[in-house]
């Protein structure tokens, strides 16, 4: 047996994958890691962002969606021998993937590492990276131990994070689930690392596109910082009583009303005199039934630009109208605290979003 | 971004008639797809409500302007020498003496001292308005009647004018197509009396907002179809607001003869509980640029729908970009 930790993640390259690893070695100077890549260029440069920490990582070639990783015979061996704790992050995130194709990644892709898990003889833990949103279109308060769902989901990534969660509860190692809720920014300063549907969406509001937005205005979105999502992941992980926990990584009772979330956006948006002198009005809240006639007669007229509009929001936004808040309990007490209410940052992320001309090239703004 | 509600005048002016002329010749919506004057599927537009429209093809619009306010004097037997303001809007110039097979020689009039023709002048003549002053009004597309009813209204209040009639006329040349935004369109004029004393119809309140963002409907219709919607919703607001009105008090929706599905979306944004839409004139003659609003109310007073008292709210959106709603007390 080792006498130090060892890690094993996949997602490395990622914003949760990359950020836990970098926290974790940080926090041990003793821990090494092993990080799944299925891109050598983009570990090279996720590398960078780890400095001298990266020389306690050593890259393995694989991918996720190949048999058995895809990680060759005596490397395999040696994870098998040395790994001590497991940290899947790596996803399929797009919302927009076909079934097959999204369980492929993000179920298929668990189970490989499932049964990697279980070759390790001296694994103590399996940390894996779900969503929130496997509660999918369940309404109301969902509670940390809630798995079942019987409403369905909104798109297919839930759907297959999902199947991939029953995988890991099923599996027989010592697991520890994460279900962050969607990042929006880094931290409270509001810095965005990559653009999501989150942003997209606000993007097309932003440019007068959308008319509507389905939900009422007390109706709660959930988003996170990355800070948190990552320190959490990396904190409990290596917590013994974390054994066979689910934790909600949410703004869970800071999460903000819809209402306050639109309002506070085009209050923003309106400093702008140039903006503000375009007159574009605030997007009506409705509810889903609504926004869906309006999204189907789009769809049946053909119009190509808000065919593609309202196909970008697609499958996120109808998970608006399904208010849902997360109950943090189990997440709070084994991190010591909650998540930053999302009051304290969506300003400065919309702000980021401004400065950053929306994650976008100038021609591709405008 | 509610305007203050103004104080509303002890005696609000009344629409006392309101007359309107369609040309002869009509086709379907299949018809017209086939001539090639749609770009949206006939089946769509089917589905959106539409059925036929009347296209002009020997009528000028100055023959339609006139046919409209000469049924309106005929019919409420108005003697025109008490008219005190005639408002005309709709095809401009020495355009409106043109039929729709030779638009573009109207049309080329405007490089002339053709221009200097005026079809809102010439109304006043022919039909002996003598007493009438007479104005114009331009650039407000389908809400054109509304904006003209508008300032009729003020008119009676501030310069008491006892008597007024306002005329919008629009057509289509002969070639061009027929769909606006998923709307199919008819050619037609209006004509609408409103008196200072009038009993009927109260034009209780009237609200406008003008974007000049979407001025240029061709490049901007992608976001004209999204900002319709909530700047409907809040003209619509406005103008209930402004009648001193809740939205359970709204009886009658008269729309602008737009789809049909964009009025039950819009109807759900609404949220006014007790609103009837007379809905049955779009898939009888589609969309007109000038003056749905008044031929659906026509059309639903002649029907009985609308009882004395009941409050109707007329609401339409014009290229520009206009929203307009008014107010009525029946």
């Amino acid at each position: 047996m080792p006498t130090h930790e060892t890690v094993f993640v996949t997602g490395a390259t990622g914003l949760v994958g990359g950020g836990v690893l970098k926290r974790m070695l940080g926090g041990d100077p003793q821990l090494r890691a092993y990080v799944l890549v299925r891109d050598e260029l983009r570990w090279r440069a996720a590398s960078r962002r780890l400095g001298s920490l990266a020389d306690r990582v050593v890259p393995v070639q694989g991918d996720l969606t190949a048999r058995r990783l895809g990680i060759e015979y005596w490397t395999r061996h040696r994870l098998a021998r040395e790994v001590t704790m497991i940290v899947h992050a790596a996803a399929d995130t797009s919302f927009s993937r076909p079934l097959a194709q999204a369980r492929l990644s993000n179920a298929e892709g668990t189970r490989e590492m499932l049964s990697l898990a279980r070759h390790c003889g001296g694994l103590r833990r399996f940390a894996h990276v779900s969503t929130a949103f496997v509660a999918g279109r369940q309404v109301g308060m969902i509670r940390e131990r809630d798995n079942g769902n019987a409403e369905g989901w909104v798109n297919s990534y839930e759907r297959s994070k999902y199947d991939a969660e029953a995988l890991v509860r099923d599996s027989g190692v010592d697991w520890v689930i994460f279900r962050p809720s969607t990042i929006v920014c880094t931290g409270v300063e509001g810095s965005i690392p990559q653009i999501n549907a989150v942003h997209r969406a606000l993007r097309v509001y932003h440019r007068g596109l959308a008319a509507m937005m389905p939900g009422a205005r007390s109706d709660l979105l959930d988003v996170v910082t990355a800070d948190y999502v990552n320190d959490s992941i990396a904190r409990v992980t290596v917590n013994p009583s974390a054994a066979r926990k689910t934790l909600h990584l949410c703004a869970g009772r800071g999460a903000l009303p819809l209402g306050e979330l639109v309002d506070g956006a085009y209050e923003l948006w309106a400093r702008d005199p140039i903006w503000r002198n375009r007159g574009i009005e605030k997007a009506v809240l409705t509810d889903l039934e609504t926004y869906t006639l309006f999204a189907n007669s789009v769809i049946e007229t053909g119009d190509a630009r808000l065919g593609a509009v309202l196909s970008c929001l697609s499958h996120f936004i109808p998970q608006l109208a399904l208010s849902k808040q997360f109950d943090t309990t189990v997440a709070d007490k084994l991190n010591g605290c909650t998540a930053p209410p999302v009051r304290s940052y969506w300003s400065a992320m919309l702000t980021q979003l401004l400065n950053g001309n929306w994650g976008v090239a100038p021609e591709e703004a405008a | 971004m509610a305007a203050a509600v103004p104080a509303l005048p002890s005696s609000c002016p009344g629409i006392s008639g309101i007359s309107y002329a369609f040309p002869a010749c009509s086709r379907s919506v299949r018809d017209l797809a086939r001539e090639g004057k749609l770009a949206t599927s006939a089946e769509t537009l089917e589905s959106f409500g539409f059925g036929n429209v009347y296209v002009g093809t020997s009528e000028s619009p100055y023959e339609l302007a006139l046919a409209a306010v000469s049924g309106l004097l005929a019919e409420q037997r108005i003697d025109p020498a008490t008219v005190g303001l005639l408002i005309y809007g709709g095809t401009p110039g020495c355009m409106a003496f043109s039929p729709a097979n030779e638009a573009e020689k109207g049309a080329a009039g405007f490089c002339r001292t053709d221009r200097f023709k005026y079809p809102a002048a010439r109304l006043q003549y022919d039909l002996g308005l003598s007493g009438a002053s007479v104005f114009a009004v331009d650039q407000l597309a389908c809400t054109t009647l509304l904006g003209a009813t508008r300032i009729a209204r003020s008119l009676c209040i501030t310069e008491g004018i006892d008597r007024a009639i306002c005329v919008a006329s629009e057509f289509f040349p002969m070639h061009a197509g027929r769909e606006a935004i998923f709307n199919c369109t008819s050619d037609a004029s209006c004509a609408v009396l409103i008196e200072r004393q009038g009993t009927r119809n109260r034009l209780v309140a009237a609200s406008t907002v003008t974007k000049g963002y979407y001025w240029d409907a061709d490049s901007m219709r992608d976001e004209i179809v999204a900002s319709y919607f909530p700047t409907s919703r809040f003209v619509v607001q406005r103008t209930i607001e402004q009648a001193g009105w809740s939205a359970a008090d709204v009886d009658w929706i008269m729309p602008h003869n737009v789809s049909v599905r964009s009025w039950q979306i819009l109807s759900r944004l609404l949220g006014l509980p007790n609103a009837r839409l007379w809905s049955a004139n779009v898939a009888r003659h589609g969309h007109t640029l000038a003056g749905d609003n008044f031929i659906n109310y026509r059309d639903a007073l002649d029907a009985g729908a609308i009882e004395a008292g009941q409050r109707v709210l007329l609401f339409s959106y014009g290229f520009g970009a206009h929203w307009t709603g008014v107010a009525v007390e029946a």
